[in-house]
């Protein structure tokens, strides 16, 4: 594989943000903030345990679908940033397999998740393993019967969508949600890591 | 380790290569985009069963009563103008835009939004809309005044009387002690 991983993650969780004059950060085709992993997982938490069985898929979809369009957008502005142009692209040979490989280095220099692809059948199907991720904390005894990682599951489908869902379409008509994604395994639920499989929607 | 100074606020920035977590001031933390807030924004008003406009205030005002009170020791800021110049700074740090407390009192207050990553990423996504989309920016108020005058969570109502989502040119909270 041309991606060095352990290069990418280097430099990239180098990368700082703050607030501008205006108290916004501009950047990547977007305005993005950083803002304590408590927020996003106590909304998604509690939400999903009050809505009631008959509710919690539509949440859950709901949940998923902020993580998939966030996903689409902040990442085709990743992979066309001036960071990822310096740093990822030179090592790109294969596209858009490269790619991926290179997008989920940035995943994990983040924080969003400790993540790698384990499988991947070009314009298939890709199946991605984390090892830590934030969306797990939800549990910090026991093990929940509930999979949470839907901000992985979003971003998983986003990211194959960009891979092979044709052009990057700004208003997000054409391309998202050419593929969905489903979590197997979650370190939420006791398993060793979550695991996610994304295949054609 | 990396220390990034503005002003009053003190943010202690690390990066953890084993687990590849990032922490500001000690609590994990993350980037996230317009698109994810204003979704998640339009997620809470949308529900129906339960008051998620509410839900988020509240775990906004949670999470963000910590931070705060965090913020305030590792900055040294003791009295009352320090913390809320600290709270200001912070807000924007977090890229949430620019808040400015006009008053505080123990009893009531009022602060205005000079720029809001939520209202004007709403704007960017969908353009405007006449009702108040920052129930984030709600509980952050209700948490500041919490915190500010000692008192538990849940002690103040915030009410958005001016939303720059609707036009205005600042978005305006008023707080009142329950």
């Amino acid at each position: 594989m041309a991606i060095d991983r352990k290069r990418v993650i280097d430099a990239m969780s180098k990368v700082q943000v703050m607030g501008n004059e205006d108290g916004l950060i501009p950047g990547f085709n977007v305005f993005v903030t950083q803002l304590p992993a408590a927020l996003w997982n106590g909304f998604a938490e509690r939400l999903t345990r009050r809505v009631g069985k008959d509710m919690v898929e539509a949440a859950e979809w709901l949940l998923v679908n902020a993580a998939h369009e966030c996903g689409y957008h902040t990442g085709y502005g990743i992979i066309t940033s001036e960071e990822w142009k310096a740093i990822v692209a030179p090592m790109v040979e294969k596209v858009p397999e490269d790619i991926l490989h290179g997008a989920y280095a940035v995943f994990t220099a983040w924080g969003w998740a400790k993540s790698e692809i384990v499988e991947l059948v070009p314009e298939k199907k890709m199946v991605v393993r984390a090892y830590d991720y934030y969306e797990s904390d939800v549990v910090t005894y026991g093990r929940s019967e509930k999979l949470s990682a839907y901000m992985i599951r979003g971003v998983s489908a986003a990211f194959m969508d960009l891979a092979y869902g044709g052009p990057y379409d700004p208003a997000g008509k054409k391309g998202l949600r050419t593929f969905s994604c489903k979590q197997t395994r979650g370190i939420e639920c006791g398993d060793e890591y979550g695991e996610f499989i994304v295949t054609r929607a | 380790m990396p220390v990034m100074k503005k002003t009053d606020l003190v943010l202690d920035k690390r990066f953890d290569p084993r687990n590849c977590r990032h922490t500001v001031n000690g609590s994990p933390s993350v980037l996230h985009c317009h698109h994810y807030a204003t979704l998640y924004a339009q997620l809470a008003d949308d529900c129906s069963l339960l008051d998620g406009k509410k839900l988020l205030a509240e775990v906004a005002e949670d999470t963000f009563s910590l931070e705060l009170a965090n913020a305030f020791k590792i900055s040294g800021a003791d009295r009352l103008e320090d913390r809320i110049a600290v709270a200001e700074q912070l807000y924007a740090a977090m890229g949430l835009g620019k808040m400015c407390v006009v008053c505080a009192g123990r009893d009531a207050g009022v602060v205005e939004l000079v720029h809001s990553h939520v209202d004007e990423g709403w704007i960017k996504k969908w353009g405007k809309r006449d009702k108040p989309v920052n129930f984030m920016t709600a509980g952050y108020v209700a948490a500041l005044f919490s915190t500010l005058f000692g008192l538990p969570c849940r002690s103040y109502e915030v009410i958005e009387s001016a939303s720059i989502v609707a036009g205005a040119a600042r978005s305006r909270f008023d707080v009142t002690a329950k």
